[in-house]
């Protein structure tokens, strides 16, 4: 099984950037720099509801933000509360230096730009977050796998151990015993695997 | 100032510190060490910053922007973890505040409750199974699941909140929707029924039951009994490089909880935090002297502990209280790892041995 991978190729089609930021200005600088770029922009200034209703409604590809916003956190949440899919956030900011704010967040899914930075560089630094974000997201999926294989491995070796001790089959039986139910019955080998342990503990009261 | 603050000459590695914090209530600590001048005592000149957001003081304790961070209780060892952001090495070294939220209904969910109960005033602290009732209805009718905030996802309010709603048999993750909005926004969204309910630190509950725009049904206090609910933080890096500047500001910090144990110093307290905190003493001053403001015309109820900046004998970090977040990570789906990966990581965080150095060098000054 295969977790869902969201990645985000900015070659291929145009991406969403949602702005938040209560500064119309700067906002309307970030649009100027990003026309004529695979960038869409859109600009919001709101309050932490009506933002979630927003960013759930647009799904933006990377969402913009000041540093000093109290929102941050309410966009934070997004990606560690709910099933939402992670996205890339950038951060700018007119007080930090950007150099000692990228260090706080080496591999991670947000970057910093300077609110300074000459507008044709914002393309650039966009671009550098997608693809840092793509990378980071593979990684975290490949764990994610890694973490399900293992975990389905040990519900079908339990399964094979009961049938094992309690059919006496051997090894290879019950594994062509597990794989065919799954087959037969259009479910997976774990699942299988589970419903045979709980029925068998059921009637074997095995613990 | 009848206390003399006294203190001991350390040599600093670092005299002129930046430390940040959110501008709540329980930050007065900070607030009355820098205005009695307990840090200058101890030879440090303290810029306190105030912070927009928790991520954003999170970002800049660990871009070292920032010498030092007031942070929720939960939040090292979630960065410990890599649980929120990226794995980080953040220390707790003072246990700041305990307790101090609270929960606050929107008048309409509230006047519900009292309808269930034949227009009577339930009994606080309210218990949830009233608000199972509302679950339930709600979902009999298919509208829609009730909206309940909080301000960060590690944090002890959002712990609370579920405590109290799942011991009345809801379901956390499925009966009810859990928002996360910052604190200044808690009481425009709660006035304007875009949230059913909130649990947050203090001024904003007593805003709210200020405002007739809500009623404060339950105390963290009525949840869980004294817990450490905002400290101090360093990383584990900048405690390497400046451990006496670390212990002098940390005593410096005792000092003020300290100073904090009297209900008239607290008074003043709030007075100092309205320089900092843009309400008025009536709303910054109730939860600081015990006192639990409902809503208009309901009893307040008086709770001594229901924000303090003390425990016997000292502030000190401890493992259980790790420990204790830990499970809670955990119930609510935030961490699946191993059971070994986390006791380690505690030990990482709450480093109760540095501590001890200051307690002693409290204990020679003879502080209590």
């Amino acid at each position: 099984m295969k977790a869902k991978t969201r990645q985000i190729n900015s070659q291929q089609h145009s991406l969403t950037v949602l702005i938040i930021d209560d500064d119309m200005n700067r906002a309307e600088s970030f649009q100027a720099a990003l026309a004529d770029s695979p960038y869409i922009v859109k600009h919001l200034v709101h309050t932490s509801v009506s933002l979630l209703r927003e960013v759930e409604k647009t799904e933006p590809d990377i969402i913009l933000i000041d540093i000093e916003s109290p929102n941050r956190d309410t966009i934070e949440s997004l990606s560690t509360i709910s099933a939402y899919n992670p996205k890339p956030v950038v951060m700018f900011s007119e007080k930090d230096d950007p150099k000692l704010m990228e260090a706080s967040i080496k591999a991670g899914v947000s970057a910093y730009v300077s609110a300074d930075t000459q507008p044709e560089k914002t393309r650039f630094i966009l671009d550098v977050a997608v693809a840092r974000f793509n990378e980071y997201q593979k990684l975290k999926d490949d764990l994610v796998n890694a973490k399900r294989q293992l975990e389905s491995r040990k519900w079908v070796d339990q399964a094979k151990a009961l049938l094992i001790e309690k059919q006496n089959m051997t090894e290879q039986q019950a594994y062509s015993a597990i794989r065919k139910m799954a087959m037969d019955n259009g479910q997976k080998m774990e699942d299988v695997a589970k419903n045979l342990i709980s029925m068998m503990q059921l009637i074997g009261g095995n613990e | 100032m009848n206390q003399p603050f006294s203190a001991i000459k350390l040599p600093l590695e670092k005299t002129e510190l930046d430390i940040g914090f959110v501008a709540l209530t329980d930050s007065a600590p900070l607030v009355v060490a820098q205005h009695l001048g307990i840090f200058e005592r101890w030879g440090l000149e303290v810029n306190l910053k105030i912070q927009p957001s928790w991520a954003t003081i999170r970002d800049r304790l660990q871009g070292q922007v920032l010498d030092a961070a007031q942070l929720l209780a939960p939040m090292p060892l979630a960065a410990q973890l890599g649980l929120n952001g990226n794995q980080n090495e953040l220390i707790n070294a003072l246990n700041l505040s305990f307790n101090g939220n609270a929960v606050t209904l929107s008048l309409e969910l509230y006047d519900q409750v009292k309808a269930i109960n034949g227009g009577e005033d339930p009994s606080l602290p309210l218990d949830a199974t009233w608000i199972k009732q509302i679950v339930d209805y709600r979902k009999d009718c298919h509208e829609p699941k009730l909206k309940l905030a909080c301000v960060y996802p590690f944090s002890c309010h959002y712990y609370q909140l579920r405590d109290w709603l799942i011991k009345a048999g809801i379901r956390a993750d499925e009966d009810v929707e859990f928002l996360f909005i910052p604190p200044t926004e808690m009481t425009k969204a709660l006035a304007n029924n875009q949230i059913n309910g909130f649990c947050a630190g203090n001024p904003w509950n007593t805003k709210a039951a200020r405002e007739n725009i809500g009623v404060t049904v339950l105390t963290s206090n009525d949840v869980w009994s004294q817990t450490p609910e905002k400290i101090l933080s360093v990383t584990r890096q900048w405690h390497a490089q400046h451990p006496n500047s670390y212990l002098a500001m940390v005593a410096a910090l005792q000092q003020a909880c300290n100073w904090l144990k009297s209900t008239s110093n607290r008074f003043e307290a709030a007075v100092m935090l309205k320089e900092y905190i843009d309400e008025p003493i009536e709303v910054l001053a109730p939860s600081l002297i015990g006192d639990c403001l409902t809503g208009i015309g309901h009893y307040n109820r008086h709770l001594p502990d229901l924000l303090s900046f003390n425990q016997e004998p000292f502030n000190i970090p401890d493992v259980e209280q790790g420990q204790f977040l830990l499970g809670k990570f955990m119930a609510s789906g935030q961490y699946a790892g191993s059971p070994e990966n986390a006791k380690q990581a505690i030990k990482e965080v709450y480093r109760t041995d540095i501590y001890q150095d200051v307690i002693g060098i409290l204990n020679q000054l003879g502080e209590e």
